[in-house]
């Protein structure tokens, strides 16, 4: 289908093309049926009287979910209502409509009774639609010709004691539905190619891992990382949970298999900076940020042969800026030009043009061979085209120095468990030796403190748990207990959350080893100033008695937050975010990689708080749901677009300025200014829809006679 | 009330301490607000707040039909209320803002004031001067260094915050939108600075003056001892005298160095001293007219120093 369509000369003919074939299937399908409209006035949507309302017969099902519906109202009582109402031809009611013998009911009915709407009072459409819709189909009605009323979510179970309530409200629902049944027409989902090539945004664990699996499914893939480096956040720990396996030596092989993939091509120090288009033919530019640096590729395409950046340090060496190291939390310098860790891939150097002085020093030491070095270095900004999109953003750590009774920032000897893991890595810029920052001595009194800023309903920190941070400290503690013997971890907490595999044997061991728990939020901390020592202040709420303990250093486990760039992500791509500013996924429990925008996916700590187990199977399941359109081939979108009157459509162009989805564009069409939908980027919002001066703007499967006959059913109560 | 006016007005609540212990710091609030376009009009026929810790600890409801009247006093004179003690904002501030969130209180309180022909309307606003000083929409730190004659230069101050006015931060509404920080804060620290002083950091320097809740009524031995601990901090920073917002805090660290020095045989000589009368010396006010020489700890040593 996908090189068909390229050989296409025109997108019209290419449209149509495809129309036909769509249509032509359904349209056998649908001719039996007398009330059907021809599929040719579907295209021409301006005849809102394609179905009349008199000619519709409506089959009404009521569900009586086993006592979910039926034990808080009088379904008998809904179904003598429902056979008076105009244009019910059939109603019946049974104990589960969505079984297999619900669903046999409603084929027959419609085939015995002629009927050419459904309408099924029962749950919610987000459950159960699908279900239904494939009844209709199955009755030989067009699928879209089915309506569902609400009775359980919205009725039964927020009434469930005001059965003669809830009753009438049953009553007035399915009258609703009857009322837009009748006025229901054939809709034709469309169907749009989709590119044969996925992009990943962040290049931490998720990111490589849903590229890899991508790429062994044969999917070119994009990987697109802002940083100089691939790892993310796992390749600044030391040890990971439950394990105690070194994070960077379980990752590094990952990250030569991104460096190494034919399929995968990544792009370092880039961002993404536009996103247009839709599931299928998202048109993505990419900013590749100024590195001063050429790869070996790079140099060669503009003829330095052998030339390039092999990461052989001489820059590093010559360059006379000193700059924090952000990648060891500030607490070891780095050069202008500088790589983050000896394991980065790509192996390449990076410059830091913020600090950079253009002395020219590692230009000549890079040599006039390898040439790999450009100051003038300008952006670049690429366009490609990919079919679907996974974000795996992660995260940034919540600034817990907001919580000034910690002292973080204040007081030398508090320090964070990001910059712990980096004192305790044998690569860290202590060699693994945990000290003091005071004074560099070695600790033998550590406190740390969970939950910190985490489960904080104060309004400064953050209401959710951060979910791993009980994990880290236990294995904080191990580390202490292993690598300093006799030093002492003191660990605060309000409840040990270890629920993962082997998580809780972890725990017991943790305590075996010597680690005190003291059960209590710590209140405040005080300095020493002679000693720099710490006075942590909790209430051990075991015991009931407040606490207050000397240690030599504290170990703040800082809650997790969502990316400072987390609402320029949501606005590219189109993606929600929940109450607590993580992205959000299409359902909690039944789509956790899906967004509300087709072909855009998540993975990992980006959609809320997550280990690395949960995080590498998030990252499994987007890579799998992002293949899914890319191997069919073409996707089929639900055809709830607006169209365009053209009689009535004065092109005057708000509605192009107020969509959205940018799926609206001004035309030249027989001498006249007209607008034009792009069906597969409408979403069917209905905001132009609702705005239309003119009222040339027909929603399909939402139209305006189909709402004002609801409306009006309710207000009339059924009378014409 | 009287936003829009470029001078404000605003109904002055004294309290007891204040007019009792310290009338200093009334004539600093009033001397000084002058200067800084805020005139404060007294709160005729006011009553005690009820303290906080006094009334609302043993019975709610008199805390707040009590400060309930004090409210409606202000709402007939059509004015916001002003005052000066952290107490007082407890008790006004906090039950202002309960009535006029909850309708059931508001009823049950009105049936009583009814007694005496009075109802709460729920039309005014209370603030801390300290909050006044330090909010740019009132004065500012910028307008309260331009009111300075007299510089504190080289003058090291500590400050005690105290509690009332900052906790418990999820209702102050002033505290989230300008203050920012009740763990740690700095505003205080920024008038001090601005006014030439130098404001030192000591530790634990959100701890209780001792003197709250009750404590000090019911045990003072107790009490003392946690002042004693902030003393004992606050002199570590060498510091050459103690700010405050509160009368009540004022009392304890002034009358309780004495109450130290009887019961530990501790002295400690530290001046202590309202913001307001702070401030006060800062406009070129006398130390008399300031009521300085009412303290029970002597202020010449650091008024030798500053003036």
């Amino acid at each position: 289908m996908m090189v068909e369509k390229k050989k296409t000369t025109t997108k019209k003919t290419e449209t149509k093309k495809q129309e036909a074939k769509k249509v032509a299937p359904v349209k056998q399908e649908v001719k039996k049926q007398a009330a059907a409209p021809a599929p040719a006035a579907q295209n021409a949507v301006a005849a809102p009287g394609a179905t009349t309302q008199k000619d519709a017969r409506i089959g009404v099902f009521i569900c009586h979910c086993g006592t979910n519906i039926a034990g808080s109202m009088d379904i008998q009582a809904v179904q003598d209502y429902a056979k008076t109402i105009p244009h019910v031809a059939y109603v019946d009611n049974y104990k589960y409509m969505c079984s297999m013998p619900g669903q046999t009911l409603i084929q027959k009915a419609v085939k015995e009774n002629n009927l050419t709407g459904v309408v099924v009072a029962a749950c919610t459409p987000r459950l159960h639609e699908p279900t239904f819709r494939t009844a209709t189909k199955d009755a030989g009605l067009n699928p879209f010709r089915f309506e569902m009323a609400n009775i359980r979510d919205q009725n039964s179970w927020v009434h469930m004691h005001d059965r003669e309530g809830s009753t009438e409200k049953a009553k007035d629902a399915v009258r609703i539905a009857v009322a837009k049944a009748a006025l229901l027409q054939d809709l034709f989902p469309k169907s749009v190619p989709v590119e044969p090539a996925a992009m990943v945004v962040g290049a931490g664990v998720a990111g490589m891992q849903a590229s890899l699996d991508l790429a062994a499914a044969g999917i070119k893939t994009y990987l697109i990382e802002s940083d100089m480096s691939i790892g993310g956040r796992m390749s600044q720990l030391d040890k990971t949970f439950p394990t105690l396996d070194c994070s960077q030596c379980i990752l590094t092989p990952k990250m030569v298999d991104v460096g190494r993939s034919e399929k995968i091509e990544l792009m370092t120090w880039s961002e993404v900076e536009n996103v247009e288009g839709y599931i299928g033919n998202f048109e993505v530019t990419i900013k590749k940020k100024a590195r001063g640096v050429m790869t070996p590729k790079e140099a060669a395409a503009k003829g330095i042969v052998g030339g390039g950046c092999n990461g052989c340090g001489d820059c590093d060496a010559v360059c006379p800026v000193i700059k924090p190291n952000v990648f060891e939390v500030g607490m070891k310098p780095r050069k202008a030009i500088y790589i983050n860790h000896p394991q980065v891939v790509p192996l390449i150097y990076t410059i830091d043009f913020n600090a950079c002085v253009k002395c020219g020093l590692c230009v000549t030491a890079c040599g006039p061979e390898k040439r790999a070095i450009d100051l003038n270095m300008q952006d670049e900004f690429i366009k490609v085209k990919v079919g679907t999109v996974i974000l795996a953003t992660g995260y940034d750590i919540f600034p817990i120095e907001n919580k000034q009774e910690w002292g973080y920032k204040r007081y030398e000897n508090v320090i964070t468990s990001l910059e712990f893991e980096r004192l305790i890595c044998a690569s860290g810029p202590t060699g693994g030796h945990l000290v003091r920052p005071s004074d560099g001595q070695t600790p033998m009194r550590v406190a740390f403190v969970l939950c910190a800023g985490s489960r904080d309903n104060t309004g400064i920190g953050k209401p959710y748990c951060s979910r791993f941070c009980c994990m880290y400290s236990l294995k904080h503690a191990h580390q202490i207990v292993e690598k300093i013997p006799g030093c002492v971890p003191y660990i605060f907490y309000m409840d040990i959350r270890s629920f993962g595999k082997m998580y809780e044997e972890f725990y017991y061991r943790i305590q075996n080893e010597g680690a005190k728990f003291i059960r209590g939020r710590v209140a405040n901390i005080l300095e020493d100033p002679k000693t720099k020592n710490l006075h942590v202040y909790a209430d051990d709420t075991l015991l009931d008695r407040p606490v207050d303990m000397e240690v030599d250093l504290v170990v703040l486990a800082a809650a997790i937050e969502p990316k400072a760039d987390t609402n320029r992500t949501r606005k590219l791509f189109g993606v929600s975010c929940s109450q607590d500013g993580w992205l959000l996924e299409a359902h909690p429990k039944l789509n956790p990689c899906g967004t509300t925008t087709a072909g855009v996916f998540l993975a990992g700590v980006c959609q809320g708080p997550k280990d690395i187990p949960d995080t590498v199977a998030q990252a499994e399941g987007a890579a799998s749901a992002a293949s899914i359109p890319i191997h069919m081939g073409e996707v089929e979108l639900e055809p709830y677009f607006a169209q365009c009157i053209e009689e009535k459509c004065a092109g005057c162009g708000m509605c192009v300025n107020l969509c959205p989805y940018s799926a609206l564009s001004l035309v030249e069409k027989n001498g006249r200014t007209v607008m034009q939908v792009t069906e597969a980027k409408c979403k069917g919002c209905g905001t132009c829809g609702g705005f239309c001066p003119g009222g040339a703007i027909w929603m399909q499967h939402f139209a305006t006679p189909q709402i004002v006959a609801q409306i009006d059913a309710f207000l009339l109560g059924g009378e014409e | 009330m009287s936003e829009s006016k470029a001078n404000h007005t605003f109904a002055f609540y004294l309290g007891c301490i204040a007019p009792n212990r310290y009338p200093g710091c009334e004539s600093a609030a009033i001397k000084t607000c002058k200067k800084l376009g805020i005139d404060l009009v007294p709160l005729k026929g006011a009553s005690c707040c009820p303290a906080p810790g006094a009334f609302g600890a043993i019975d709610l409801n008199v805390w707040y039909a009590m400060a309930a009247r004090n409210l409606v006093l202000a709402e007939q004179m059509k004015m916001d209320i002003a005052l000066l003690c952290n107490g007082c904002y407890k008790s006004i501030w906090e039950v202002n803002h309960k009535l006029k969130h909850n309708k059931d209180l508001r009823d049950g309180v009105n049936e009583v004031l009814k007694e005496i022909d009075m109802e709460y309307k729920g039309t005014c606003n209370v603030y801390h001067i300290a909050e006044l000083l330090y909010n740019e929409k009132y004065v500012g730190v910028n307008k309260v260094r331009d009111s300075v004659v007299t510089p504190m230069t080289g003058a090291r101050i500590a400050v005690h915050y105290g509690c009332h006015l900052t906790k418990p931060h999820k209702d102050r509404e002033f505290e989230k939108s300008i203050m920012l920080n009740t763990e740690h804060p700095s505003w205080m620290e920024e008038l001090v600075a601005a006014i030439g002083a130098t404001p030192v950091e000591y530790r634990n320097k959100m701890q209780c003056c001792g003197a709250g809740g009750g404590v000090r009524g019911y045990d003072i031995v107790h009490s003392l001892d946690i002042t004693n601990e902030k003393m004992i901090n606050i002199m570590e920073a060498k510091a050459d005298a103690l700010t405050n917002i509160c009368p009540f805090c004022q009392l304890q660290f002034d009358r309780g160095q004495i109450e130290i020095k009887e019961k530990f045989g501790i002295s400690y000589d530290l001046p202590v001293l309202h913001f307001c009368e702070l401030l006060g010396l800062a406009q070129g006010m006398s130390p008399q007219e300031l009521g300085l020489d009412l303290h029970a700890i002597s202020c010449e040593p650091f008024l030798q120093k500053v003036l």
